[in-house]
């Protein structure tokens, strides 16, 4: 892939992140590739190894506080003075458009609050939910740790007072829930990092390529 | 090693190569890599965080018919330098008491 294609296609993916950010980062990934390229190594190398582009894409959406997601997400103005300033129509008849919604949306109020309202609501529930999940996950690995070392325990206290079998059993089961315990610590950590840039996903807004 | 801990450690790792002189992201990986190895995206985040502390400076120098970011430390982030060393100094003193210990044992 050459530079020009890589940055074309990272910049449709960073496409719903604050402009500020994705220009900043096209500008260090493309100083990055030059001066690869100017050490010896060719276009394509240069490229392949400044890494993938979904993986700087979940870096960056990682990177840049939900805070900022929010506020790009729903107070684009800047963008739309933009794309007022953009159109065809004059500013008068920007003023008697916004004057117009305005007068809509007052009109509409009893019948968009309750709905609004309720899609908050819903979309709230779901994220208490995912996230209710995830602890509920965390919680199942705490207890499988306590099971590996309540096993073990369990298990030796058998074994001194002489029931070998019953304590080699009961330590058998607490080694199977340490380990176990292991591979799940390592899937939640997993689990709440997707979750967590999932989140930030939902704020991203998506742009439409030029 | 944990998350935080690891973080300030690449944060003073990319204040110490830029501390004699100004440096640009693909020099610093590059000075950097006999200790540590770190990718764009990461030197990217780091360079952020350290700009918005006021540990470091941007500017751009035209190199080649382009422009390259060259990053100069600030006297806060030469401070950050000298108090890490000043930290880890009790570390490296608590470790070799612990070291000492565990060998007696």
């Amino acid at each position: 892939m050459d530079k020009q294609r890589f940055l074309a296609e990272l910049r449709g993916a960073l496409s719903g992140l604050p402009r500020v950010d994705v220009e900043e980062r096209l500008a260090f990934y493309g100083e990055m590739i030059d001066d690869r390229m100017e050490e010896g190594l060719s276009e394509a190398e240069a490229v392949a190894r400044t890494g993938p582009v979904s993986r700087i894409v979940s870096q960056t959406v990682a990177d840049i506080p939900l805070s900022t997601l929010v506020r790009d997400r729903f107070l684009p103005e800047r963008e739309r003075g933009e794309k007022r300033a953009r159109s065809e129509g004059s500013e008068s008849q920007g003023r008697r458009r916004s004057g117009a919604t305005i007068a809509l949306l007052a009109l509409g109020f009893p019948l968009w609050l309750p709905l609004l309202v309720a899609a908050f609501s819903v979309l709230l529930s779901l994220y208490i939910t995912v996230w209710a999940v995830i602890v509920s996950l965390w919680a199942a690995g705490v207890g499988l740790w306590a099971g590996g070392l309540g096993g073990l325990a369990g298990g030796a206290f058998f074994a001194c007072m002489g029931h070998g079998w019953q304590g080699l059993v009961l330590c058998g089961a607490g080694l199977v829930c340490a380990g176990l315990a292991i591979f799940w610590h390592f899937g939640c950590a997993a689990l709440t990092r997707g979750a967590a840039v999932g989140t930030k996903m939902l704020f991203v807004r998506r742009r439409r390529a030029k | 090693m944990d998350i935080q801990l690891k973080r300030g450690l690449l944060d003073v790792c990319v204040l110490a190569a830029i501390k004699n002189k100004d440096s640009y992201g693909y020099r610093i990986i590059k000075d950097l890599r006999p200790y540590i190895e770190l990718s764009e995206s990461t030197l990217y985040t780091i360079l952020k965080r350290l700009e918005s502390a006021r540990m470091l400076t941007v500017y751009s120098v035209e190199h080649a018919g382009r422009l390259r970011k060259y990053y100069r430390i600030t006297p806060t982030g030469a401070r950050r330098i000298k108090d890490f060393l000043t930290e880890w100094e009790e570390v490296a003193s608590i470790y070799r008491f612990v070291a000492k210990e565990d060998r007696h044992g």
